[in-house]
């Protein structure tokens, strides 16, 4: 499927997405996972880590892929399995390595997510829609309910400069405990 | 908001060249500045973590329909049977 382009503003539209792509790819990891004598489990946590590298990577390009996604998938697949799974590292649970090193979620982190999913999951999820989802300002402003693009662009802030206060304080509180 | 819109040009490196001096040297005068545009790009990394960790979570809802669900029943056996006949 040369130049396949996914629409992932909404959870629906996601959720079709990765039906799509479980449809699709996820015989073809299995099947490899299990040739190198992997699991069911282990398959569905490689795949799964796949699916995100796979949308981060088409949202920050977003470039619309060129090859088909099942030869793509298979790779960053492989990858993995090559990575966590080589010598004897079979010891660590797949869920405790993290995608990309430097953004190793740690248990200070763990602490502000759940503040902040608590406090402010509307604006979390604002602001998910704009720098995770990387989805077009005018499109969000429909998708929130908001009148315009600027208004949209206003709340963005107002809750971008909540976040950082929270992160600032909570890095504060937790330093205390360390001292 | 005006601050922090160009906390983020800066950072996104889309600042016109000229106001990008500007912001440079302000960083250089002003710490307060500087201490928040840090803030900020913790900030950038935690909605990248919640990102990320809700899209692990409506991951695993469509692996949860794809394999509890009679609907995909033969895709699931197909992929169970990957494991079992070894």
């Amino acid at each position: 499927m040369p130049g396949f382009k996914f629409s992932n503003r909404t959870a629906e539209e996601r959720e079709k997405l990765f039906i799509n792509l479980y449809k699709n790819a996820f015989p073809t990891v299995a099947r490899y996972v299990s040739k190198m004598g992997g699991t069911f489990d282990e398959a569905k946590d490689i795949f799964q880590d796949t699916l995100v590298i796979y949308y981060e990577k088409s949202v920050e390009c977003s470039v619309e892929l060129k090859t088909n996604e099942k030869t793509y998938l298979l790779g960053i697949a492989k990858h993995l399995w090559l990575k966590q799974y080589r010598d004897s590292s079979k010891l660590i649970p797949l869920n405790d390595l993290d995608i990309e090193s430097e953004e190793t979620t740690q248990a200070s982190d763990k602490k502000v997510l759940s503040f902040l999913q608590t406090a402010g999951k509307k604006c979390m999820d604002l602001l998910r829609s704009f720098y995770y989802d990387g989805v077009q300002l005018s499109d969000a402003a429909e998708l929130f309910g908001f009148s315009g693009v600027r208004s949209a662009t206003v709340q963005k802030y107002k809750c971008l400069e909540k976040v950082r206060e929270t992160v600032k304080q909570k890095a504060m509180t937790y330093e205390d405990f360390v001292d | 908001m005006i601050e922090t819109e160009q906390i983020e040009a800066h950072l996104m490196q889309r600042s016109e060249p000229g106001d990008q001096l500007v912001f440079e040297a302000r960083l250089l005068l002003e710490p307060e500045l500087h201490e928040k545009m840090q803030w900020q790009q913790e900030a950038y990394r935690m909605v990248k973590l919640y990102g990320r960790d809700q899209l692990k979570q409506e991951i695993e809802a469509v692996h949860q329909k794809m394999f509890a669900q009679n609907e995909h029943l033969s895709f699931s056996q197909k992929i169970r049977r990957l494991f079992t006949n070894r």
